[in-house]
């Protein structure tokens, strides 16, 4: 069981409280009839499927409720950062300096 | 006093006899003792029949690691267990145990024929033989192997026992309360860190236990432990624990621990749980679990009598049992010198110390001399000899690496020692990686990747003062590590047993190799020559010997065989060892009970079982229940004599007739308030919200972001900004939890929020012609005529007094209301209605006449008539879409090309053409009955009933192209029969819907 | 107010055996779920009449009312039953300034007192979380066993629990077997 550290909360908690919500930084468009069937293929369906750092949404259900953004390494399962929905996207710079 | 009890000695009670029995023989034993000492003081060594050969087999180890000593014990009905380990298992007063894989007798094996076949049992036998013919599997090879497999015999009966579990939280966890374990505590807990420290043991020690010579801090071993575990008993933030194992290491430093409470008691409590498993988090671990000792691989090494040197040290020193009259040392490490030195000491005349190494450190030899001990240095060892037990071993001087004359040593007890293995189980569950040490042949700990120190002989030091002091120094590290701030603590330390060994293949012989059984795996009765067989036939990954061989692979996960079948191998591949590789630990490091997982988990608390607030009633009424998601909800009430087919056909027909009762306080419930509420429900429904009245209600249905159907319910519209959602049963957290993703993520500008009331409201719903004649005298508030509250209408006011919202919907085709009060009535409310609907022959059903009246309706369940690659438009459904609303969840995918592709499964009735005939659910449909085996299978039963009121069978289904079959009579192969039915419409009773507009 | 009845029963009956911790289900208080903008902040202080936390965890009190916050927009507010309907009033007042809602959710939950020493160590049997961390006069949501429950420390010694009602029989069932296991001490 892992600790994830909820962004709202700003505690580590364990894994029992949070569930997992997929990949992240994949908005639904604004107005979803103008993509295409190959777009919205890729919109509803393609996923990274990232081998090392992933970008991830997790929901502390059984806790603030809140959804969030977190980045885990999908080889070690470790987390190296949880951020708030909204939040734009670490650049990897950032996470090179997280990992060390 | 038995035989081979040494008066005084050791750290059991002498003054405290106790009683126990072994294969029906009563035997005494002392007040801490295990099984195994306890044998041995009476002599017996003999404790077990091996796994493959049947070969007779005594006690090896004095602790976890024992591959041989497998006893089944008992205290009665279903609390038997098998291959409890003698060496762990401390007896009471009327201990049943008894030995394990022998027929008739222990003395007497006739399995022990395969002793003697041992050349038919070669490593990949399984493999070889049991391949053809075909046929044979199932009537000769099956059978044979099963009644062959598995050691001892599981209990039959349910356990009676309880088990418990906790979690805990800790600044550091210290694994092994040895010396180093100690140490570590110590400096950890002196520092104020939260201190926990565990060992398997029934008592703490460790090493010290076995070795009471030496002095620390100026008092002998066993003062200074009694004080330093006084010390810690005495300090708030430590917690010490015996009997507790730690059985696996996971992510985050979270170690399972699994706790034996009451194994080792006569009379354990009432209520007192056997076993607690403890989930503790660690900020940081320390690993101090010592190391294990290897045997040495020659011919007869597993003969009783044959055991590790270290055993019979323990043995000696902690349970005053000398492990024989004569025994004779045979080693490659310096460690066994000291059992050989303690037993003279204490008056049993040894053998002889057999050391295959030439260069023996001088002391050791002059210690020897001293005592009279005759020394053979650069000796092997080719054989032994003895039945049950063995009375000889044949040494044979080494020169030039090849085994010269032998000579025979009497003895009953062969005490040898191959060196030391660092314990690195739990290490090794972190992927914590290994490295291998050329000077002591061993793997030690490498690359960490938790917050984890080792220390001791754990990481390859040897003896108690550099266990302490490595002990002390991790403990400060952790502790620091935590956040404290922490000194190491010193210790001073005389009297120390320090050594170096060497490291060896099988050991030199001069008989035939081919024919010795040397070996390796004693459990699984893997041998030397097995691991070269398997590297000859092409194993050469340590994984491949592993398995073919099965070394490792019993139940003491090969403690004592990794080393030398890792050894052995990579001689046989001329290859080093870490090339090789090792295999990977595992959880759990011990085996462990099904009832610690369990935890409190079985019974009625085997899961959660959620009841509504009228359960109660049902429950005294007779109602036969079935679980639905998490609850159990009344399925039919029979009466008297009545089957369930019986009682459904006259629930139905009395609600169809006058007025059924149901408890519908499961249904899920959402709160949608907000000024933002109806953009809400609009943009995640599929049905147009913006028109819909305040006091009125409407069908929804809620799609995937892919189109498929996910939810269905009625929605009711109690303001401008407030909707009362109801959800499915089963799919009010999964709905409540894709409302506020969308809510949080998508459209976090939207004002609007949301909040389960699904256990708020009970909610009863009322059926049937006369459900307005009973309502109405109860209701205060809303005038209940059609006129001021038709169908799909809802309404805040009392009914019988409660608050109360009131719907006029229906699940069954007739007039209908569901009525919610706050969910402390609920139960008075049904009381009340039960009492006052009387008059109108009121009849209570369940969730089966619920089903058959909404499928009389064709009305779908989600999860029953859909399958989660369900459209609006397969389901016939297509009513329910705004269509000119610009979005919705879903509504983009509507259009894909594979959605609106002919083929898709489309939802149709079935009419059997045998009207007695009800289908199976989840039966496959054909169109061709006569079509070659396999057939094209067109698609499925998702509902069938009896139906009451139509006199026949009805069904739904879906079916590849369904709306365009209408007329088509398609096929239900089964395996007595083909049935035929006929492609209908859904709606099988009051099609134009008459009795809803009473 | 009582609990509903028959489920109260099931419950005490199971605790004929008590054990070092004093269990036992409070009479239901009126409970509301509030879920509103933290950004309005103060207009919900007042009508609330105390400072609304707004860190997940802390509580409020004031004049018969709690207030604890358990998500960056969501608070629980506990009262008695005359002070739920002046509250309803205030917010209804606010309602087209600060947009809100405010569920009357007395019947949802139903809470069990657990009051001793080993309070903690009880809850530590379904707990995955440091309990020790949740500190008197703070509470959160979290889990208790797989039942999702809200928690709230009153003292070193005294936890309230509050319980989905249906959930209820499963918990209470739990904690009196727990107890039970705390006073046989192994």
């Amino acid at each position: 069981m892992l600790l994830i550290h909820c962004p709202y909360c700003d505690e580590t908690l364990p894994e029992a409280e949070f569930v997992y919500a997929g990949e992240a930084h994949i908005a639904r468009p604004e107005d979803p009839s103008t993509y295409d069937d190959e777009a919205w293929r890729d919109f509803l369906f393609i996923r990274t499927n990232a081998r090392g750092r992933h970008f991830e949404r997790w929901r502390h259900t059984h806790g603030c409720g809140r959804f969030f953004n977190a980045v885990r390494d999908t080889v070690s399962d470790r987390f190296l950062l949880t951020y708030r929905a909204g939040e734009p996207r670490p650049s990897d710079a950032e996470l090179e300096e997280l990992a060390k | 006093m038995s035989g081979f009890r040494l008066p005084g000695r050791g750290r059991v009670n002498h003054d405290r006899p106790v009683g126990f029995s072994f294969d029906g023989d009563s035997y005494q034993g002392l007040e801490g003792d295990t099984v195994a000492s306890a044998l041995l003081a009476n002599g017996v060594h003999l404790m077990g029949r091996s796994f493959k050969y049947h070969r007779p087999r005594g006690v090896v180890t004095a602790g976890p690691e024992e591959p041989n000593a497998l006893l089944g014990t008992s205290r009665g009905e279903g609390r038997s267990e098998p291959n409890t380990r003698a060496t762990m298992q401390e007896i009471y007063s009327g201990l049943t145990t008894t030995s394990q894989n022998r027929f008739p007798s222990l003395n007497f094996d006739l399995g022990a024929v395969n002793d003697h076949l041992g050349m038919l049992f070669s490593a990949g036998f399984y493999y070889k033989t049991f391949m053809w013919p075909k046929s044979f599997w199932d009537r000769v090879y099956e059978p044979v192997i099963r009644r062959a497999a598995g050691l001892g015999v599981s209990p039959s009966e349910p356990d009676p026992d309880t088990y418990a579990s906790r979690f805990v939280h800790c600044d550091v966890l210290v694994v092994g309360a040895g010396p180093a374990g100690l140490a570590a505590a110590l400096s950890a807990g002196r520092a104020g860190a939260r201190t926990l420290l565990i060992d398997e043991g029934a008592e703490s020690g460790g090493s010290l236990l076995s070795e009471p010579q030496a002095v620390i801090d100026g008092k002998p071993a066993w003062d200074w432990l009694s004080s330093a575990l006084d010390e810690l008993d005495g300090m708030v933030n430590v917690t010490v624990l015996s009997r507790t194992t730690a059985i696996g290491y996971y992510h985050q430093n979270m170690v399972g621990l699994v706790q034996r409470l009451t194994d080792h008691l006569a009379e354990p409590p009432a209520d007192a749980p056997r076993e607690r498993m403890l989930r503790v988090r660690a900020d940081q671990v320390v690993l101090a679990q010592g190391a294990i000792e290897k045997p040495l691989v020659f011919d007869g090494n597993d003969r009783p009598g044959v055991m590790l040197a270290g055993a019979a040290l323990t043995y000696l020193n902690r349970y005053g049992v000398r492990v024989g009259d004569r025994p004779v040392v045979l080693t490659s490490h310096d460690s066994a010198w000291y059992t050989a030195f303690d037993l003279s000491d204490a008056g049993v005349p040894v053998a002889g110390i057999v050391d295959t190494r030439t260069d023996v450190d001088l002391d050791l030899l002059e210690n020897a001399r001293s005592r009279g001990i005759v020394i053979y240095t650069g000796h092997t060892a080719s054989s032994t000899a003895g039945r049950l037990r063995v009375t000889s071993l044949r040494v044979n001087p080494i020169l030039n690496g090849k085994a010269g004359p032998g000579v025979t040593i009497e003895c009953d007890a062969v005490l040898m020692c191959g060196g030391w293995t660092p314990s690195l189980h739990l290490f090794s569950h972190t992927k914590g990686s290994l490295r291998w040490d050329e000077e002591t042949r061993t793997y030690l700990p490498g690359e960490r990747t938790e917050e984890v120190h080792i220390a001791g002989a754990g990481r390859g030091l040897w003896g108690t003062g550099a266990a302490l002091a490595d002990g002390a120094d991790a403990g400060a590290k952790a502790a620091d590590a935590a956040g404290h701030s922490a000194d190491v603590s010193q210790f001073d330390v005389t009297g120390d047993r320090g050594g170096t060994g060497a490291s060896n293949v099988e050991l030199p012989t001069d008989r035939n190799p081919a024919t010795a059984k040397a070996f390796i795996d004693f459990q699984n009765d893997v041998t030397a020559k097995d691991i070269r067989l398997a590297v000859r036939e092409g194993m050469h990954s340590i994984e491949h010997v592993k398995r073919y061989t099965t070394n490792g692979m019993a139940t003491d996960q090969g403690k004592l065989s990794n080393i030398n079948g890792l050894m052995i191998a990579s001689d046989a591949l001329g290859r080093n060892a870490p090339e090789v590789g090792l295999t990977t630990f595992r959880p759990p490091y011990s085996p462990t009970t099904f009832g610690a997982f369990c935890g409190y988990h079985r019974g009625e608390r085997f899961e959660v079982i959620r009841t509504t607030p009228i359960d109660p009633w049902a429950e005294e009424n007779g109602a036969v229940f079935e679980p639905v998601a998490l609850w159990r909800r009344a399925r039919y009430f029979p009466q008297p004599g009545e089957d369930m087919h019986t009682a459904v056909n006259r629930e139905c027909a009395a609600t169809r007739k006058s007025l059924g009762i149901f408890d519908a306080s499961t249904l899920g419930k959402i709160e949608v308030a907000g000024p933002d509420a109806v953009e809400f429900m609009n943009r995640m429904y599929t049905n147009p919200w913006t028109k819909l009245g305040v006091g009125r209600c409407r069908y929804g249905l809620l799609l995937g972001e892919d189109g498929f159907i996910r939810d269905d319910g009625v929605i009711g519209r109690l303001s401008p900004d407030l909707f009362h959602v109801t959800t499915t049963t089963g799919g009010a957290p999964r709905v409540l939890a894709m409302m506020e993703d969308y809510l949080q993520t998508e459209w976090p500008d939207l004002k609007v929020w949301l909040t389960s009331t699904t256990e708020q409201w009970a909610t009863i719903a009322l059926n049937g012609p006369n459900a307005r004649k009973l309502l109405e005298p109860l209701v205060e508030g809303q005038d209940l005529s059609d006129d001021a509250f038709p169908h799909m209408s809802v309404a805040e006011c009392t009914v019988a007094g409660f608050p109360a919202r009131l719907f006029r919907i229906s699940f069954t085709g007739e007039l209908g209301f569901e009525v919610n009060v706050p969910a402390r009535h609920g139960l008075d409310l049904w009381k009340t209605l039960m009492a006052e609907g009387a008059q109108y022959d009121i009849c209570p059903y369940g969730t089966e006449t619920m089903h058959v009246l909404r499928a009389e309706k064709g009305y779908i369940i989600v999860g029953q008539d859909t399958d989660g690659t369900v459209t609006p438009q397969d389901a016939g459904l297509s009513w329910a879409i705004g269509k000119a609303k610009p979005d919705f969840v879903g509504k983009r995918s509507l259009a894909r090309p594979d959605l609106v592709a002919s083929g898709r499964k489309q939802l149709v009735g079935l009419m059997t053409v045998d009207p007695k005939t009800v289908l199976e659910e989840g039966a496959q449909i054909v169109a061709d009955p006569n079509q070659p085996i396999p057939m094209k299978m067109i698609g499925h039963v998702t509902s069938s009933y009896w139906s009451e009121a139509l006199g026949r069978s009805i069904a739904m289904a879906v079916v590849e192209d369904g709306f365009e079959r209408k007329g088509d009579t398609l096929h239900i192969p089964m395996p007595d029969k083909t049935h035929a039915a006929v492609v209908s419409g859904t709606v099988f009773y009051d099609p134009e819907g008459d009795r809803l507009k009473l | 107010m009582m609990t509903n009845a028959a489920t109260l029963q099931d419950c005490l009956a199971a605790t004929g055996l008590s054990g070092p911790v004093e269990l036992r289900l409070l009479p239901e208080p009126a409970r509301m779920a509030l879920r509103a903008d933290p950004a309005h902040g103060n207009a919900l202080s007042g009508a609330l009449r105390l400072e609304l936390p707004t860190k997940i965890g802390d509580r409020a009190n004031n004049d018969g009312l709690e207030v604890l916050c358990l998500g960056p927009d969501e608070w629980v507010v506990h009262t008695d039953g005359e002070g739920m309907a002046a509250v309803q009033a205030a917010f209804a007042e606010i309602y087209g300034e600060v947009p809100h809602s405010l569920v009357d959710i007395s019947d949802r939950d139903i809470a069990i007192e657990l009051r001793g020493a080993a309070a903690e160590t009880l809850l530590s049997t379904g707990c995955p979380i440091d309990l020790s961390r949740i500190r008197p006069g703070h509470g959160k949501r979290t889990l208790f066993d797989s039942v999702q429950v809200v928690l709230l420390r009153d003292g070193e010694d005294l936890f309230r629990m509050e319980v989905w009602r249906s959930f209820l029989p499963h918990v209470w069932g739990l904690l009196n077997t727990a107890n039970r296991e705390l006073e046989v001490g192994l």
